[in-house]
């Protein structure tokens, strides 16, 4: 979060003369009319534009399929793109992808270490791999063990970890070499809340010593947690970015959530009466499991003389509250839906593999 | 995270500068290296790694070897006096045991390559396969210190076969030089197997269907060959089929080693005269099926590893 201060450790490793990139300089990712076609047919991503200042910690959101990891496959060099201008690092995607390799970190989205080797063999295999000094691989093994908190079970065999720790485990595999910019692709994703408080601090601590951090998630709450600036895409395209803080403040007023005792189409009944409300001018109302949300700038004052209209009506409230918006509701108000793990899309192409 | 840092970024940022002119040619993988590694620096992290998984299951590293040992023990003591009838006719003057060695120095090769496309299938579902192609490593050492450390081990497997062999009272007329030379014809055997398991893993995907489908093929190539009888004692379409079996090729170029004559049963050459007649031919056609099948193996390799992109 302090990508503000990135004098307090480490001045990240990056190519300042490479006279590769078009882009601004201190730029660690700039694209421009990124397109990416599948061999099938599937067009998974359609002209993405963006660029990633130096030191920012960034996140990417959309719904599965939307095009969230073949986005990030580009960038860490595993697809080449179809058409567009990518570089990151100031080295271009297609012609020096390795280049590109020495100077990121890469955590795939499923969780990738090699089960039959321990802790940490599979941190040095990847300090070998990435040519880090012999004579440094001692300390930065058990740097990085330290700091993922798995010095305890270095000896052990991988395949005995818990999920988390086989998370912590191959995010250290992916720092072995300090890069400047770390991809993370919803890294957190079926942990339990104390082990994605884990990661969480620990990526805010290399974001602190100026790793510059490109972060998928599922979890709006950790995008608004951890994220300097957010960009949603949405069916391979970008439809918004910003701040959390500038994302929230678009979608305009407050929110009201109504709860209503079900009863056949009683929700949909409540949606109809608070559309029609002339009280909310310009509101935005969806039905939720419970009931209705209703966004708008006079939900606070009005509020109330909603839930005595749905009384009129012969529903039953059985809870409101009135809240700020989260990002959970800037998502829906892009998107038009909610961001759903289950949510099925024909994109498969986006799995991980 | 501090204390050397600066210097280990810095270092970094040189070495990616220097490696910029070589990444064209070093993305088909072929090109040079420009991480901390030389080629075989890259060669010798995965010949490391791949030795030392192969260690933390000795269940497979046993097994792998018991199979073959019961087929030489049982094979010589029910068929032994049987069979020595029909050998000798083949190959006058020979032990059954002698004549059976060669042949599973080439079972060995066959069961310990089909471990290769497994360990490939593993990799690919435990995410290391994408890891490794995400690090600076040269794509063409990762493979070749892979294929190294599989190729130690069925060499070592075959050594241990040759001596138990003779323990059981086998003999190497050709004495030390023929038990290297036997080892390096079972190597060289084995690499046909290891580029197939490799192809069938990266089209199933899939480990059962890899075993399976490399087990399959195992008995058929080993019967339908000389590895038992002499082809004068059997059928007339396996004699057929033997000719066109790599199986045959191995075990007779092996088997010319181990009684130091040419007893090559399939092709009939005398540039050499003498034993090298026996073992050219099968080393030949054992090399020109190993470039075809790794060509193969290569091509489905280079093709999983850039994805299906338009």
């Amino acid at each position: 979060m302090s990508s503000q201060d990135p004098g307090v450790g480490v001045e990240p490793s990056r190519d300042e003369g490479s006279a590769a990139s078009d882009g601004p300089a201190n730029a660690a990712i700039d694209v421009d009319g990124l397109e990416l076609v599948y061999s099938d047919g599937t067009a998974a991503v359609q002209g993405v534009d963006m660029t990633v200042p130096e030191g920012e910690f960034f996140g990417f959101l959309g719904p599965n399929g939307a095009g969230k990891t073949t986005t990030i496959k580009v960038f860490a060099t595993l697809l080449s793109p179809t058409a567009g201008e990518v570089s990151v690092n100031g080295f271009d995607v297609r012609s020096e992808p390795r280049a590109i390799r020495e100077t990121i970190g890469y955590m795939a989205q499923e969780t990738s270490i090699d089960p039959e080797l321990t802790a940490e063999e599979n941190v040095r295999f990847a300090c070998e791999a990435y040519g880090v000094p012999s004579a440094e691989r001692d300390e930065r093994v058990t740097e990085l063990l330290d700091l993922v908190d798995l010095a305890d079970v270095a000896d052990k065999r991988s395949e005995e970890f818990s999920g988390g720790m086989k998370k912590r485990l191959d995010a250290a595999t992916a720092l072995v070499h300090r890069p400047p910019l770390v991809f993370l692709d919803e890294p957190t994703t079926g942990l339990d809340p104390k082990a994605r408080n884990r990661l969480w601090e620990y990526f805010r601590r290399i974001n602190d010593l100026g790793t510059t951090i490109f972060l998928t998630t599922q979890y709006l709450e950790e995008a608004d947690q951890l994220c300097d600036r957010l960009a949603v895409i949405l069916d391979g395209e970008i439809v918004a970015d910003g701040s959390p803080a500038d994302l929230k403040r678009e979608v305009g007023g407050e929110v009201l959530d109504v709860e209503l005792e079900a009863d056949g189409d009683a929700s949909s009944r409540a949606a109809t009466i608070a559309r029609e409300f002339e009280a909310f001018a310009d509101a935005s109302v969806t039905e939720t499991d419970e009931g209705i949300s209703v966004t708008a700038e006079t939900a606070r004052e009005h509020g109330t003389d909603l839930l005595v209209a749905l009384r009129d009506a012969d529903l039953t409230v059985t809870g409101f509250n009135i809240r700020a918006p989260t990002l959970d509701d800037v998502f829906l108000a892009i998107t038009g839906e909610e961001l759903d793990a289950d949510e099925s899309s024909e994109a498969d192409a986006e799995g991980s593999r | 995270m501090s204390g050397s840092d600066g210097d280990g970024a810095v270092a970094s940022a040189d070495g990616a500068t220097a490696a910029t002119d070589e990444t064209r040619a070093a993305t088909d993988g072929r090109g040079p290296v420009g991480s901390g590694n030389s080629f075989f620096g890259d060669v010798w992290v995965n010949f490391k790694r791949w030795n030392l998984k192969a260690v933390r299951n000795p269940f497979v590293l046993v097994v792998s070897l018991v199979q073959p040992i019961i087929f030489l023990v049982l094979f010589t003591e029910v068929f032994g006096t049987v069979a020595g009838g029909a050998v000798n006719q083949g190959i006058p003057g020979i032990s059954y045991e002698t004549y059976l060695v060669p042949a599973i120095a080439v079972q060995v090769a066959l069961a310990a390559a089909i471990t290769s496309g497994v360990g490939l299938v593993n990799d690919i579902e435990n995410g290391m396969f994408e890891k490794v192609l995400v690090t600076p490593m040269n794509r063409t050492a990762v493979f070749v210190g892979k294929t190294a450390a599989e190729v130690f081990r069925i060499a070592v497997q075959i050594a241990i076969i040759i001596g138990l062999g003779v323990a059981l009272g086998a003999e190497v007329v050709s004495g030390v030089v023929g038990v290297v030379g036997i080892v390096a014809v079972g190597v060289l055997f084995s690499l046909w197997f290891v580029a197939f398991s490799n192809a069938l893993a990266l089209l199933t995907r899939d480990q059962e269907s890899t075993i399976i489908g490399a087990n399959l093929l195992q008995f058929p190539l080993l019967f339908l060959s000389s590895a038992f009888l002499p082809l004068g004692a059997l059928p007339g379409w396996i004699q057929t089929f033997a000719r066109f079996n790599p199986v045959t090729y191995g075990v007779d170029a092996a088997r010319s080693l181990m009684v130091d004559r040419d007893v090559m049963t399939v092709i009939d050459v005398s540039w050499f005269g003498g034993t090298l007649d026996g073992v050219a031919p099968g080393v030949a056609v054992l090399a020109g099926l190993d470039l075809l099948l790794g060509g193969v193996a290569v091509y489905l390799l280079s093709r999983a590893s850039s994805s299906d992109v338009k």
